[in-house]
């Protein structure tokens, strides 16, 4: 058991101060997209669709529609659009309101 | 039947004492409805030196007597239903729901002959906390929120590039 | 610790192949997997000649319908309503690879090969569900899939069975007074839904069942329909913690199945990959151990390295699980090559100074040692793979059978890390070897270079064997692909499928409850793998 003391001490400590301070390792994290409106046109919004591999994405009256409750951060929008897209950085996503995870996207050019 | 506003009243001043108690000291039970096991890994790594929940008040509990929080997996497979409801109905009140991750909000199973596809078609949800799997940061954030001790950010968030935010 | 080879007395592979083609004959041979169609009749004989041979194992049964039938199934035309069922043999004693055989089934009955091979009682149980045949001789079978309470009416992948089965569990034997505790499927904070019967006169574990039949996703039935590159974040998620060796082993299939290979770099990429999930799947299982054993501080420094590896994995590939780098043909993302080199030495440190810490603590290894015995006999009669199979001396490893002609594993060989008692013990001794042997082969194809590119998978119609080694064995999937590219049918054998069957003889044999969190963690499966 001293063995396991005193690595221990020699370690020190891990821990994360998150929330009370940012923590760096959040960088590396996969996050949702966000998308750029002035470049969605409804060609890259259907191409982004058809590779989603869920429902996060869809589209109507002019709009993306963007599930960021069912978005798993796999990248393939990023990949299938990279003009169009970008990571956001966000990972604190949590809400009491599942309809605000819902987001509308416009697409360029299209009537609302 | 609608509240008065009498009963509205106390009904807030009751949450806001409830969540006072729970961000001080919050038990969780951990409720897998058919996850792919790696939510499970994230959650087991709550209580890891690098996260260590205890430093928040929140705590690990087996005894569903003794939780106020169920953290659940997985997109409710069908035949999970009765036990989920049986592990929701043995937590006395007040208590919390979190549904954690994609499968629970409705990402990765559509709903079918298999799987309800979403946590919030068999059990009431307070929190919803996106990610796959949501990262131990993630779930603090979420856990946070869920006793009000942090502000939501979503409702601020467009996932529109050059916007508000991000 | 000199590895038990498996022996092939009496036949080598080639003379294996003439014999099963004798009984049928010979339908396809290419790279290293080996199909053979045997008629109804020559079924028996032909499961005898190859469960005989003892460098011989039974990797996976499975069944197809008629009404989604391949068109290169045996003969199967639009109108028959035969099932066609496939047994797929391991050969690992030379040439290492794989045997089909391929047999149309006509009626409800077929041999009873789980008497001649008891590897295949599981999947006789899951093919009875599924597919309505069972085989000859009445034998009863457990429920797998179908939960044993109505109101549930699930989809199955061919005829419904004519009475579901009506035995919940097989009957065992008994002695002495003893009762049987349900306990699950809602455990223990933090771990997976898992339901156990444990049998026992008090304290000892006499017997030990599990259902996993409350977290069936039905992902073989999803996959249908569906192109490859829809159907792969899927496959991946059918047991996150081996994300990698699943979508690898089924992205193998379409790519067989099409006669195509992923670009070499984007074969290492996938390796290095491979060996990142094997790592952090070792750390986690030590920690687990740690847990079931009630040492805390064990537990700590084991979670430290999980936590470095899970950031080495976001670091180099953008997924602290691996999610979402196999595609089929290829892979999406390539490693920061410069960032996993900086990075691995020091997380894998922190794993091997606790495991050293933890070697030398007597009070943990006292409780391993002798615990969760499996004997070489055992773990080869029921066709168990992984860590479990490897600590009782079998050499068997998935990673010995090239996935394709200069597959990533054959220009840089594995040294298979083996033990010889088959206890707690032994599989965490293995666990260890394998991590230290998967810290230089990742080095080692970082060395050959590694790149994110996919060689696209012309859509065709055929089928196609896919396999890789899982941190908790041997992942085999096989796909059938209709002309358009979709999967007509989806077969994903992760390894807990085979090793959740040793656990129960791990479990009995002097070991009382408290081992049995300790057995758990010593096999470190998932019953998301069971269940699928």
């Amino acid at each position: 058991m001293p063995l396991w003391f005193i690595r221990g001490l020699r370690r020190g400590v891990v821990t994360t101060r998150y929330p009370a301070r940012p923590d760096a390792s959040a960088t590396a994290l996969p996050t949702p997209p966000a998308f750029r409106p002035g470049k969605l046109t409804r060609e890259l919004a259907d191409r982004m669709i058809s590779v989603c591999p869920g429902p996060a994405l869809s589209r109507a009256d002019g709009n993306l529609i963007f599930d960021a409750g069912a978005c798993t951060a796999c990248g393939r929008c990023a990949l299938a659009a990279p003009d169009a897209v970008t990571p956001t950085g966000e990972f604190e996503l949590a809400t009491t309101d599942r309809a605000a995870l819902v987001k509308m996207i416009p697409i360029l050019g299209e009537e609302r | 039947m609608n509240p008065g506003p009498d009963e509205t009243a106390t009904a807030t001043r009751l949450r806001a004492q409830i969540a006072a108690q729970f961000g001080r000291s919050l038990h969780i039970r951990t409720l897998d409805t058919g996850s792919c096991a790696v939510c499970e890994q994230e959650i087991r790594l709550l209580s890891a030196p690098h996260y260590d929940l205890h430093r928040l008040g929140f705590f690990f509990t087996p005894a569903p007597r003794h939780a106020d929080l169920l953290l659940v997996t997985g997109p409710m497979v069908r035949a999970f239903t009765l036990a989920a409801r049986k592990a929701y109905e043995a937590m006395p009140g007040p208590k919390v729901v979190v549904a954690t991750g994609a499968c629970a909000l409705g990402g990765v199973y559509r709903p079918d002959p298999f799987v309800h596809g979403t946590v919030d078609a068999v059990l009431p949800v307070d929190v919803w906390i996106p990610g796959c799997p949501p990262s131990p940061l993630a779930l603090l954030n979420g856990l946070g929120v869920a006793v009000g001790r942090l502000a939501e950010k979503t409702p601020g968030l467009t996932f529109i590039a050059g916007g508000d935010r991000s | 610790m000199t590895a038990v080879e498996p022996r092939a007395t009496g036949r080598t592979r080639d003379q294996l192949v003439s014999s099963l083609a004798g009984l049928g004959s010979l339908h396809a041979e290419r790279r290293g997997v080996v199909t053979v169609r045997i008629p109804a009749e020559a079924l028996e004989p032909a499961t005898h000649a190859a469960a005989g041979n003892p460098g011989v194992r039974l990797a996976d049964m499975f069944a197809e319908g008629s009404q989604e039938a391949s068109p290169q199934a045996a003969g199967a035309t639009a109108d028959s309503d035969a099932t066609v069922l496939r047994l797929v043999w391991a050969h690992e004693a030379d040439e290492p690879g794989y045997i089909i055989t391929e047999t149309e089934i006509e009626d409800e009955h077929y041999p009873p090969l789980s008497d001649i091979a008891p590897a295949a009682f599981v999947e006789e149980c899951e093919i009875y569900e599924q597919f309505g045949i069972r085989p000859a001789g009445g034998k009863p079978l457990n429920r797998v899939m179908l939960p044993p309470h109505n109101g549930i009416e699930l989809p199955t992948l061919g005829h419904r069975p004519g009475e579901p089965p009506a035995e919940v569990h097989a009957p065992h034997v008994v002695g002495g007074q003893a009762f049987e505790f349900p306990f699950g499927p809602v455990r223990q904070v933090g771990v997976e839904s898992l339901y156990y019967g444990l049998v026992t006169s008090g304290e000892e574990v006499v017997d030990l069942y599990l259902f996993t039949w409350h977290k069936h996703r039905g992902v073989e039935w999803r996959l249908r329909g569906k192109t490859m590159h829809e159907a792969i974040r899927l496959a991946e998620r059918t047991e996150g913690l081996s994300a990698v060796a699943t979508g690898w082993a089924f992205a193998a299939a379409a790519e067989a199945a099409a006669g195509v290979a992923p670009p070499a770099a984007a074969a290492r990429t996938r390796a290095v990959a491979l060996e990142l999930e094997r790592l952090y799947n070792h750390a986690a299982a030590t920690a687990a151990l740690c847990q079931a054993t009630g040492l805390s501080v064990g537990q700590s420094a084991a979670e430290i390295a999980l936590e470095r590896l899970l950031r080495v994995n976001a670091a180099t590939f953008g997924h602290r699980y691996l999610f979402g780098v196999i595609e089929p043909g290829g892979v999406s993302r390539a490693p920061d090559a410069e960032a996993l080199r900086r990075e691995l030495p020091g997380a894998y440190g922190e794993l091997l100074r606790a495991t050293d810490a933890l070697l030398r603590t007597n009070s943990f290894v006292d409780r391993l040692e002798a615990c969760g015995v499996l004997t070489a006999e055992q773990a080869s009669r029921l066709g168990l793979v992984g860590p479990v199979a490897r600590a009782t001396g079998l050499a068997t490893d998935a990673r010995r059978a090239p996935v394709a002609a200069g597959g990533p594993y054959t220009e840089i060989p594995v040294n298979i890390v083996t033990a010889q008692s088959g206890d707690v013990f032994a599989r965490f001794q293995v666990m260890l070897g394998e991590a230290a042997e998967s810290v230089r082969l990742v080095m080692e194809f970082l060395g050959g270079g590694t790149a994110a590119a996919c060689n696209l998978v012309p859509p065709r119609a055929s089928t196609g064997l896919g396999w890789a080694e899982s941190p908790r064995g041997e992942v085999l999937a096989w796909v059938a692909l209709d002309e358009d590219g979709r999967v007509t049918r989806a077969r994903l054998r992760p390894g807990s499928v085979r090793n959740w069957r040793g656990f129960d003889d791990a479990c009995r044999s002097q070991n009382v409850f408290t081992d049995i969190p300790i057995i758990e963690a010593s096999f470190w499966l998932t019953a998301a793998g069971m269940a699928r």
